[in-house]
């Protein structure tokens, strides 16, 4: 299969499963173990890929939430998540997909722009979020938001689904970047 | 395009569940039973979540290309949508809420009697502040419809006070339009020229005089009578 479908398992109980999905195999290594690390009721399972679509030998649970890790720092990341993201089916994001872009503390090192970033997670209509990964105390900080975003796309919280959190987390504001 | 690589993560197990055997056998029940309730909840949430999509996918998707500035709107208008529900939603619970309320204060104020004098020291004093509010409601109310009329009335005045400056410059400008047509009539100009010519003739005759007099060769310095006449001669008739 070659599309990610967020529907066609059935949940294991009291496990969550997120997939990290970037090019820099280190930042997504960090934040996998700040994630572990949360004291959390639910079982974590992390995944890291690459790139999608990934490789249908292996039986993996169903995937909860997907965050695309963009790096500020470097073209290739941002055509490797735009690349991946033909591969993710159309009901993922009712807000089961979330984007995080990290590197933007360093202006002089940013070969993206900001709005550039900013733009794609509007035409998805899914959350962004930045964050630095390299300092410990942010990854940290972004880790439990993830945990968090996990408990509740994985449906362990009663009362929110992951519709419901897109909606809070919508941004009021238009990206800048229809202006120009 | 290359193999992608995958490798899950050993994940956490939840902490708290596996205690030392020396430790009550009730906490451990207990912590079970933490868990079946969480885990009930769960299945709950997630059964629901199913539920909805299912109801989702049978409701038909419009099949036509549509551009992507109309697909942008209505995914703007299903959004409002969303919220829209979730605030009635949200007010519903609130009303709902509100009964319920109020449905176990009259429950309990009928079983408790005479011993709810707290309660029932509330509810007057609810009561009395409820009556106070639309008192002071009504007056002002009765306040903001004077302050309509006196603003009414010096609206009216003021227009009235306009219209009577505009009528007073509509009689000096055509007081002033008159005195200008007057000025430029004919009638004043025949008796201007007149005038002139009186003026001129005038001042032929004086000089005629003033010819007789210094063509008689008479000193007239000495007599003061032809001085005067002569000094009143000179007079130039223009400047009067």
């Amino acid at each position: 299969m070659s599309v990610l479908r967020p529907m066609d398992k059935l949940p294991d109980l009291n496990a969550a499963t997120i997939l990290l999905v970037g090019t820099e195999d280190s930042l997504l290594q960090k934040l996998a173990e700040s994630m572990l690390q949360d004291h959390c009721a639910s079982e974590l399972r992390v995944h890291l890929a690459n790139s999608l679509p990934l490789p249908s030998t292996v039986n993996r649970p169903r995937i909860d939430l997907i965050v695309f890790v963009i790096n500020l720092h470097s073209k290739y990341s941002l055509r490797n998540v735009e690349e991946c993201l033909s591969h993710v089916d159309s009901s993922f994001f009712l807000g089961k997909v979330c984007f995080l872009a990290t590197g933007a503390g360093q202006e002089n090192h940013c070969s993206i722009h900001q709005n550039t970033v900013i733009k794609l997670a509007h035409t998805y209509r899914s959350p962004l979020l930045f964050c630095d990964l390299e300092v410990e105390s942010f990854r940290a900080i972004v880790a439990q938001r993830l945990v968090r975003m996990l408990q509740i796309c994985a449906g362990h919280v009663p009362g929110i689904s992951a519709v419901n959190l897109l909606s809070l987390l919508r941004r009021s504001d238009s990206p800048p970047s229809k202006e120009l | 395009m290359e193999q992608p690589g995958e490798k899950p993560v050993a994940g956490a197990e939840e902490c708290g569940e596996v205690r030392g055997e020396s430790q009550a056998a009730e906490e451990s029940i207990e912590d079970r039973i933490r868990l079946l309730l969480r885990l009930r909840a769960q299945t709950k949430q997630q059964l629901l979540e199913y539920k909805s999509m299912i109801d989702a996918s049978e409701e038909k998707t419009p099949e036509q290309i549509m551009q992507e500035k109309q697909i942008e709107v209505k995914i703007e208008d299903l959004e409002n949508e969303i919220e829209d529900v979730k605030s009635n939603f949200e007010m519903k619970t609130l009303a709902l809420n509100r009964m319920r309320l109020s449905a176990a204060l009259t429950k309990n104020m009928e079983k408790m009697g005479a011993e709810s004098s707290v309660l029932t020291d509330d509810m007057k004093h609810i009561l009395k502040l409820q009556n106070l509010i639309m008192k002071s409601q009504e007056e002002s109310s009765e306040l903001e419809q004077k302050l309509l009329d006196v603003r009414k009335k010096r609206l009216q005045l003021k227009q009235t006070s306009r219209s009577k400056l505009l009528e007073i410059q509509t009689e000096k400008s055509k007081q002033k339009k008159d005195l200008d047509n007057m000025e430029n009539s004919e009638v004043i100009k025949t008796m201007q020229k007149k005038l002139q010519m009186e003026i001129k003739i005038t001042t032929v005759i004086q000089h005629v005089f003033q010819g007789l007099i210094l063509g008689s060769k008479t000193n007239w310095a000495e007599d003061s009578a032809l001085r005067e006449i002569v000094l009143q001669l000179e007079k130039d008739l223009t400047t009067i």
